[in-house]
């Protein structure tokens, strides 16, 4: 078997050049996986942390029905009895309890529909990225007075810090309106339009006092510690809420566009690795078919000297698992290197909005052990299957055929 | 002397398009142990496919190889090239070293193909390449070594695995003259002071003029046997 090794890493490097080439192939097609799913992994990764960190959360807990037209009628009359069991439950990070009512927000210049969010500043704060996304003024205290508004909104009422806005809502359960004033405490900026254009924060209290449910909310949001919303823990938790009238989802089911491009973007990678491997393959199977005719002479006399046939395809294959052992060197090499250098300082594409998600202007990829681990295991199956078919062709080589091919 | 090789009606036809070549047709043939004989004839004769015949290089159209009372030609591939690696040793016209292999190795090889134990290996290799003359050359690869100097390697893996018999196809036509009349002499001396039996083929006189037995082969036929 030392014989075999020995045959077969001394046959690779007979023409360096063309295994350098083959070694390249398979390895930039490696490292082409890597880069391609750790820059998916990011990208999923900034796009769910968009989703559940910016506003939403992991999982929200409302009504059955308010969620599809935000009924104000359809509010959590026990919302302090869950939000004990939430601050209760070891498993839940953090939860926020909001009332949310459509309404006109009116400055002395111009009118706007918008929705209007009643939260604690103090809890908002552990949930969602509000306090964050203050470009002017101040956060929310326990002033009953306060709001805080989207940019373009303020642009559209033409107002600035300190401004009067006049909210006009509906109360739950009657329907009558209700109005309350307002001074701008807070501008701000998250970069998702549906949020900075239509939306506008006050104190819970104070909407609650305005919309009349007393101490009930329309929304939590939560965060759990376990950010795997597919852990049993956390889908335990939604299923201990889920009783009765009362839903709790997590940002899987509230989103499932969002879900729906995640899935599309783990499939187009399968896609993209797939046709990365067959060029890798048809590659390998071209290159270790040249070196098979260069030495079609040698197999003859190694196969007339007594070598058999099931020996001449091991070491073929010991050949192709040769090179592919190296080309994963080479593309973890490469993969690892782009994707630490990218890990740390982003991939720049630009600002902008997918899926209804802020994406940031520099995407990080994310590696994982899988990466270099399973990735490898593939080129080398590969390779190993692509060699199979000359390996098969040098094995079934008659050997008088090929002494006469070469003389 | 007892015989290695009978051949009985042997046929190795060709189909050309419509036509049927009839490179080895209905021979007949006795080698006996120990025999120096040379298959001589013109090129295109049959000689070199007669010669893959016996050694179970190629399968015949009909008729029977028998080498030490095996029929080779009923023989499967694997079994068979057990029996080449055991009993047959070759010698080919070009230079059929493996070329990443040095000498040493190449002697080697069938050896370890065969399960020799590696003391065994170590010891003929170093006696095969005392025999062929080329002590301190074992470890230089194919592309260090003259041609002739390649032929002796050749001659000692031949050796190597102690076969019934050598077959040596046109194994001077790439040598100059001095070089191959030296490497006719190392066979001629293996021939008569070790009983190995050499075959060739051949249309080099110096190898005719050594040949104990010339058996001329022409279209494919037996045309005349000649002992010396």
């Amino acid at each position: 078997m030392m014989l075999t090794y020995k045959l077969a890493l001394r046959n690779i490097f007979r023409n360096t050049r063309r295994t350098i080439l083959t070694v390249m192939l398979i390895g930039f097609s490696l490292a082409a996986l890597i880069l391609t799913d750790a820059v998916t992994s990011g990208m999923i990764k900034v796009m769910v942390e968009s989703v559940t960190k910016t506003i939403s959360g992991e999982a929200q807990i409302h009504k059955k029905g308010f969620r599809e037209n935000l009924d104000i009628d359809l509010y959590l009359e026990n919302s302090s009895t869950i939000e004990g069991q939430l601050a209760a439950d070891d498993r839940v990070k953090a939860y926020s309890p909001r009332v949310i009512a459509a309404g006109m927000i009116s400055s002395s210049y111009n009118v706007s529909s918008g929705a209007v969010y009643g939260v604690d500043g103090e809890q908002e704060a552990t949930v969602s990225k509000l306090k964050e996304a203050i470009v002017e003024g101040e956060y929310l205290s326990d002033s009953p007075t306060e709001i805080l508004i989207g940019r373009p909104m303020a642009e559209l009422l033409e107002i600035g810090l300190g401004d009067r806005i006049v909210i006009t809502l509906a109360e739950a359960d009657t329907g009558e309106l209700s109005q309350a004033l307002f001074r701008v405490s807070g501008v701000f900026f998250f970069g998702m339009r549906e949020f900075d254009e239509n939306f506008v924060f006050v104190n819970i209290d104070k909407a609650r006092e305005v919309v009349n449910i007393g101490n009930a909310s329309h929304e939590i949001a939560l965060l759990f510690h376990d950010t795997d919303i597919a852990a049993s823990d956390t889908q335990a938790v939604l299923s201990e809420l889920n009783q009765g009238d009362i839903e709790a989802l997590d940002w899987r089911s509230l989103f499932p566009e969002i879900t729906s491009v995640l899935e599309m973007s783990g499939f187009s990678s399968v896609i993209i690795g797939s046709i990365l491997f067959l060029l890798a393959s048809l590659g390998v199977i071209n290159s270790m078919f040249m070196s098979i005719y260069e030495r079609i002479y040698e197999f003859g006399v190694a196969k007339a000297i007594g070598t058999k046939p099931r020996q001449l395809l091991q070491l073929i294959l010991l050949e192709g698992f040769l090179i592919a052992l190296i080309s994963c060197a080479f593309g973890i090499a490469v993969g690892g290197s782009l994707g630490l250098y990218y890990e740390i300082n982003g991939i720049p594409l630009g600002e902008f909005e997918f899926a209804g998600v802020a994406l940031s202007n520099a995407i990080p990829t994310v590696l994982s052990i899988n990466q270099f681990t399973h990735f490898p295991i593939y080129v080398i199956l590969l390779t190993l299957t692509a060699t199979l078919y000359p390996a098969r062709f040098a094995a079934k080589i008659v050997p008088s055929e090929a002494l006469q091919k070469s003389l | 002397m007892s015989s290695v090789i009978t051949t009985k009606n042997l046929s190795r036809h060709f189909q050309d398009g419509e036509n049927i070549i009839k490179a080895v047709d209905d021979v007949s043939l006795n080698i006996e142990a120990g025999e120096f004989t040379a298959i001589i004839g013109p090129s295109g004769s049959g000689k070199s496919t007669l010669l893959n015949l016996i050694g179970g290089l190629d399968n015949p159209t009909s008729g029977a190889v028998e080498l030490s009372g095996t029929d080779i030609a009923k023989m499967s591939g694997s079994a068979l090239s057990d029996f080449r690696r055991d009993h047959i040793g070759f010698i080919f016209q070009s230079y059929n070293l493996i070329p990443v292999l040095s000498a040493e190795e190449n002697i080697e090889y069938i050896m370890l193909l065969q399960g020799v134990d590696t003391a065994t290996r170590k010891k003929r290799v170093r006696e095969m390449l005392h025999v062929v003359g080329l002590e301190g050359l074992g470890d230089r690869r194919p592309s260090h070594l003259s041609g002739g100097q390649q032929q002796r390697v050749a001659i000692a893996r031949a050796m190597a695995s102690h076969p019934d018999i050598i077959l040596a196809d046109e194994p001077t036509a790439n040598l100059d003259s001095k070089t191959g009349i030296a490497l006719l002499e190392v066979m001629k001396s293996l021939n008569e002071d070790r009983g190995m039996t050499f075959i060739f083929s051949t249309h080099d006189n110096k190898i005719m003029d050594r040949a104990r037995r010339l058996v001329h082969v022409l279209d494919g036929k037996v045309d005349q046997e000649e002992l010396k």
